[in-house]
């Protein structure tokens, strides 16, 4: 570390040089006598290699969080020699906001002292922020030099997505083979009731009904709806983005899709991720706690990333996209390519719902407020439901979604909206 | 700090009515106090067209005071001057920052020993110059003139070429 001059010493010589002017204009001694002991600070100034006689560490509270919530960061400073005065900063990534103390501080330290900083930030935006490296400033007591220097300190931190609750979720309309929470209209092994038949060979004896049997004097047996689970895609659209950081259209779709992935899981349902950016990128659709760190980390990363490619939904193989699968696709239908997308998949016989988080409030949000907004608002909302109504006549059921407002709300619509749509 | 540096410049600036209380004194110190002030909270270069100030109401105030040289004074005066530029530097670092345990107190530990000793150097010195002046009978308006231009000019030409860091508000 080089320590070198800093401004003041230019301030000094400025004022030096005013007084002993003044004095010899004057002809009073005083003045020269008075930045006598200003000058004199200079004597001991001078440019010089010093060796770093302090260590830093960095210690985390916690490295995996969800959005909105805060972690403490502790510095620890130690001394192997005197340190006079020692400027720690360090800056804050995108999408850490400072909640209580400082990010930067001035420590001195005796020798072998050890000293610890504190403060804490709130991780306002999903992503994997990273401290850096801490910039350190060694100043002189009469800040006259200083010398500067980074020190690398391992500080990567993971922010999910803030979890929505979710307690109902769109019901797919087919099914899969595997054992699952839904009831299948298919009857065989499970634990609803479906009908009622006649006891044939080969059927369980604890499955005669004994109240129907007795009525009509003949055997009966119960037969039970299978129970089975679904697959679910769920197709994020990352080709645009609107509104500012950290509510935009796209954090809004992927809280959406870590809280729809979160809840199918749960359901024991096998969930998939397709992150259509022009290109796609996919994660294969299976089921477990693994499957959901999976998702989650491929939502971590997920973001908009400029393309002129354009890939067709054939494209997708079929152990990512299955046939039988409910495809939720998650798009503030910005950009016609996705709205391509989807008109594909629905002539491709997909189960598919469109949950659009609406970009008009996050972009009012983020605008003045004036005439013009408001009109130029209006008219967007105009042409985007002109939009909608055209994918709708196609049998695409959308849900439209203000982010400001629950997810549950939005989507508790929309059982009865897909019915409207099969009745077309 | 910053109420350090408020104090030195309030002495700053109201010594010289010690010497001379006329409106042109009084009008110096205002001003000079304003640019202070704002210098202490905003920024070094205008602490130092505040300290520009001073210094000239000084001058004025002497000018207009006449009498012997009141040595012991511009001593005292000298000390406030490196004391208010060393607190109002430092009160802008540390505004905004954590300060560790014993920042405060080392610093002030550190400027009570600046103080002593720069004024125990600056009163040998004007001592030995003054015992210097009637020795060799050097003219002495011509010598401080050409010592003050050959300091502040080896002074800025240091500053300039030793490759200054940027100061961060």
């Amino acid at each position: 570390m080089t320590t070198r001059l800093t401004p003041l010493v230019l301030s000094v010589v400025t004022i030096g040089a005013w007084g002993l002017v003044l004095g010899v204009l004057s002809g009073r001694a005083e003045l020269a006598v008075v930045v006598l002991p200003l000058l004199l600070g200079l004597v001991r100034v001078r440019s010089a290699r010093a060796a770093i006689g302090w260590s830093l560490g960095r210690t985390l509270s916690a490295t995996r969080l969800f959005e909105g919530e805060r972690v403490a960061v502790t510095v620890t400073i130690s001394a192997r020699e005197p340190v006079p005065l020692l400027e720690l900063f360090e800056p804050l990534p995108p999408g850490l906001k400072l909640v209580s103390g400082r990010n930067r501080g001035l420590f001195t330290l005796a020798r072998d002292q050890r000293l610890e900083w504190r403060y804490e930030v709130e991780c306002v935006r999903r992503g994997l922020p990273s401290f850096g490296p801490v910039q350190a400033r060694l100043w002189d007591r009469s800040g006259l030099t200083a010398g500067e220097t980074t020190m690398p300190l391992p500080g990567g931190l993971r922010v999910y997505p803030r979890p929505l609750r979710l307690r109902r979720l769109p019901s797919p309309r087919r099914m899969q083979a595997f054992v699952g929470n839904y009831v299948a209209p298919r009857v065989g092994e499970g634990l609803e009731p479906g009908d009622i038949r006649m006891f044939a060979a080969g059927d369980r004896v604890r499955h005669v009904n004994w109240r129907a049997s007795l009525r009509f004097r003949q055997l009966f047996v119960t037969r039970y709806h299978q129970e089975r689970n679904a697959d679910v895609v769920l197709m994020l659209d990352t080709l645009a983005t609107a509104g500012t950081p950290p509510a935009t259209t796209l954090d809004a779709s992927i809280r959406a899709a870590a809280a729809l992935a979160t809840g199918y899981l749960a359901r024991k349902d096998r969930v998939g991720l397709i992150e259509y950016c022009g290109p796609f990128r996919w994660v294969r659709p299976s089921s477990g706690r693994a499957h959901h760190e999976r998702l989650l980390e491929a939502l971590l990363r997920a973001d908009v990333m400029f393309s002129y490619v354009t890939q067709e939904v054939a494209l997708v193989p079929r152990r990512i996209l299955p046939p039988q699968a409910l495809v939720i696709a998650i798009s503030a239908l910005l950009d016609p390519r996705f709205d391509k997308a989807i008109v594909d998949l629905v002539a491709r016989g997909f189960d598919l719902v469109v949950l659009s988080p609406s970009p008009i409030p996050l972009v009012r949000r983020a605008m003045r407020s004036s005439v013009q907004t408001d009109l130029a608002c209006r008219l967007w909302a105009l042409e985007r439901r002109t939009r909608t109504d055209g994918l709708q006549r196609l049998g695409i059921t959308i849900v439209d979604w203000d982010s400001d407002q629950p997810l549950e709300a939005a989507l508790s619509g929309l059982a009865a909206a897909r019915r409207r749509v099969l009745l077309r | 700090m910053r109420r350090i540096a408020a104090v030195l410049t309030l002495l700053l600036v109201s010594y010289p009515f010690l010497i001379a209380s006329s409106a042109v004194v009084v009008a110096l110190a205002a001003a000079a106090l304003l640019v202070c002030l704002l210098g202490i909270l905003t920024a070094t270069p205008a602490l130092v067209v505040g300290i520009v100030l001073a210094l000239a109401e000084y001058a004025v105030a002497l000018w207009i005071g006449g009498g012997p040289p009141r040595l012991a004074g511009a001593v005292f005066l000298g000390v406030v001057l490196r004391l208010l530029v060393e607190t109002a530097d430092l009160g802008r670092r540390a505004h905004g920052a954590a300060l560790g345990p014993g920042v405060v107190g080392a610093q002030l530990r550190a400027w009570g020993s600046t103080a002593a000793l720069a004024s125990t150097t600056a009163l040998g010195t004007a001592a030995v110059c003054g015992v210097a002046s009637t020795a060799v009978r050097l003219p002495w308006a011509p010598a401080v003139a050409a010592a003050g231009g050959a300091v502040a000019l080896v002074g800025i030409v240091l500053a300039l070429t030793a490759g200054r860091i940027i100061s961060r508000d």
